[in-house]
């Protein structure tokens, strides 16, 4: 596979001893999960934008602070699930103690796009909110393929490669109801070979990014392997 | 980072599926739907000049049943050569460890499509046949289909009856070398096959089936499964619980079914496996006897019902014979005139 196949899983390098290495893997899963957490607390808990906002930041700084994440059983819960209902329990908290709690000291304070993350709650009204575990997952998975887009579009960009990039964008990412590799050839003034090579590589670098990504989040290896799964369709473990 | 919308979002899932076949001999044109197994897309075989299907396993579970099935699928098929079976061009395995499977792109309807448009037993029968004349050659080469259904049942442009997805089909008797049968080799967790496990689609899965027996459904749970096709071709709705219920069912039908017919699918669906027929070349054999109007197995006639079926049989001799009868007293009569 294309994967780092040695990489620790989020939780062993959350539980390392090297301070650097429990910062960064902190640091992948806030940014993995601060938006969906984000939509969740403003959605499932009616905070003001102000106070979700805050909310979010303090849960990721007390998760690292008071050790939340180093609790986790993969034997119980999917790490989603545990990082979910972590978060309804503080925020159950933050509401008993009618205040917000304190950003750590030694944990990074994360700069988040709140504002942009609150105007995406215009095309969310219609959000079904009765299953919560379905709706933190669903919101945690667009924004995983947000981040790979966002990633294959600058790598795209830093390699010279932007050709690729708005080829995927037109078939894959806002296609029309007429959108074929001859419309796309077109359009960008390729040949439909040309577009169907370039799709075939933005493509495999979207998928391998989604991928690591994922791996970013996963509690777990095997964790990974099975959200692979269950998410994709596919097999990673080869 | 813009907020991507739930189809751009359902879309890069595919994408994130989309299986990398060897670019050089395919190229994956679209995803033609998405089941339980795996999906499948629709290529152009570049070496051959032509659009083809492929169907990729899901990742395989702890168990590997998927990718086992899969697998067992393409095998079947491949032995299997028979105008209503799909053909497998090629197989393999993709660099994620997805199997795959490249055969025949069928254009035309499912079964549940064409039904509305078929009008009287006739055209019913024939298409039926078809669908049981395949089964019956998979069954003489020793597999059972397990999941027949009308959604598993597909008409070609050219009016063809194909039977579609053998993936939980069973090879019966002893394999063949470095061949290794779903239930020759004995229940496994997660093989679809050990005890206990359901294989099937309610509705139109045998008795034995629904109880969890899976490993013991031979050809005649097959033969139930065409009896309950043949049942849901007539009324639109699947079988009833009982070989009874059925029958009245039918007979319920403003243009129901001989009682001949009728018989023949209660025959099939038939509680135990010893009382139907025993595969469905008998079953075949059975309705090619309806259809010349001779004595089926499914009914025992009455005498009364036997000299019906006779006449009706041989309507068009008797009543010429009965004319030239006629003809000759009213020659006689006039002669005496």
């Amino acid at each position: 596979m294309r994967f780092p196949a040695t990489r620790q899983s989020v939780l062993e390098r959350v539980r390392s001893e090297d301070p650097g290495v429990r910062r960064d893997a902190f640091g992948d899963l806030a940014e993995g999960y601060w938006k969906p957490s984000y939509h969740y607390v403003r959605l499932q808990w009616r905070l003001t934008p102000e106070a979700a906002e805050d909310a979010v930041q303090a849960f990721f700084a007390t998760a690292f602070e008071k050790h939340y994440i180093e609790r986790y059983d993969p034997a119980k819960s999917r790490f989603r699930t545990f990082l979910r209902v972590c978060l309804d329990r503080y925020v159950q908290n933050l509401r008993k103690a009618a205040g917000a709690g304190k950003r750590g000291g030694d944990a990074t304070v994360l700069s988040l796009d709140f504002p942009g993350a609150e105007r995406e709650l215009d095309a969310m009204a219609a959000a079904d909110l009765s299953d919560a575990d379905r709706f933190f997952r669903d919101e945690t998975v667009r924004f995983l393929f947000a981040r790979a887009v966002a990633s294959l579009e600058a790598s795209c960009a830093r390699e010279g490669r932007d050709l690729v990039f708005r080829v995927f964008e037109h078939h894959d990412l806002k296609p029309t109801a007429d959108t074929t590799y001859a419309t796309v050839a077109r359009d960008l003034g390729l040949t439909v070979s040309q577009v169907t090579n370039h799709l075939h590589a933005a493509r495999r670098e979207f998928r391998d990014l989604a991928l690591q990504h994922l791996r970013a989040i996963s509690g777990t290896e095997e964790e990974y392997l099975r959200e692979a799964r269950d998410l994709f369709g596919l097999d990673v473990s080869a | 980072m813009t907020r991507l919308s739930d189809q751009a979002v359902a879309r890069l899932r595919d994408v994130v599926a989309w299986p990398e076949l060897p670019p050089e001999r395919y190229e994956v044109r679209r995803l033609l739907g998405r089941g339980g197994m795996g999906a499948v897309y629709a290529a152009f075989d570049r070496r051959l000049g032509r659009e083809v299907a492929v169907k990729v396993s899901n990742a395989p579970s702890a168990a590997g049943d998927l990718e086992a099935r899969l697998r067992q699928e393409s095998r079947v098929l491949a032995r299997l050569e028979h105008p209503g079976i799909v053909p497998v061009h090629d197989a393999g395995e993709l660099d994620d460890g997805r199997w795959y499977y490249v055969m025949k792109l069928v254009r035309g309807q499912t079964l549940g499509e064409h039904v509305p448009s078929l009008r009287g037993e006739a055209p019913v029968l024939s298409v039926f046949e078809r669908a049981a004349e395949t089964v019956a050659f998979a069954h003489a080469a020793g597999i059972v289909h397990r999941d027949l259904k009308p959604s598993n049942i597909m008409m070609g442009s050219f009016g063809e009856v194909l039977v579609l997805d053998w993936g939980v089909a069973k090879i019966l008797g002893t394999p063949p070398p470095g061949e290794v049968p779903t239930d020759v080799a004995g229940p496994t967790p997660g093989d679809g096959t050990a005890s206990g496990t359901r294989i099937g689609t309610p509705g139109f899965m045998a008795p034995e089936q629904q109880r969890g027996d899976a490993s013991t459904a031979g050809p005649a749970a097959d033969v139930y499964s065409l009896g309950a096709l043949l049942y849901w071709m007539f009324t639109g709705r699947p079988a009833p619980p009982t070989a009874d219920e059925a029958t009245l069912g039918l007979a319920a039908l403003p243009d129901a079914p001989s009682r001949r017919l009728r018989a023949i699918v209660r025959k099939c669906l038939a509680e135990s496996p010893a009382d139907r027929y025993p595969d469905a070349g008998a079953l075949v054999q059975d309705l090619a006897r309806y259809r010349a109007g001779l004595a089926v197995r499914a009914h025992r006639e009455s005498p009364l019902e036997r000299a019906g079926r006779i006449v009706d049989r041989y309507r068009a001799f008797i009543l010429l014979i009965l004319a030239y009868l006629l003809m000759r007293a009213l020659f006689a009569w006039s002669q005496r005139l």
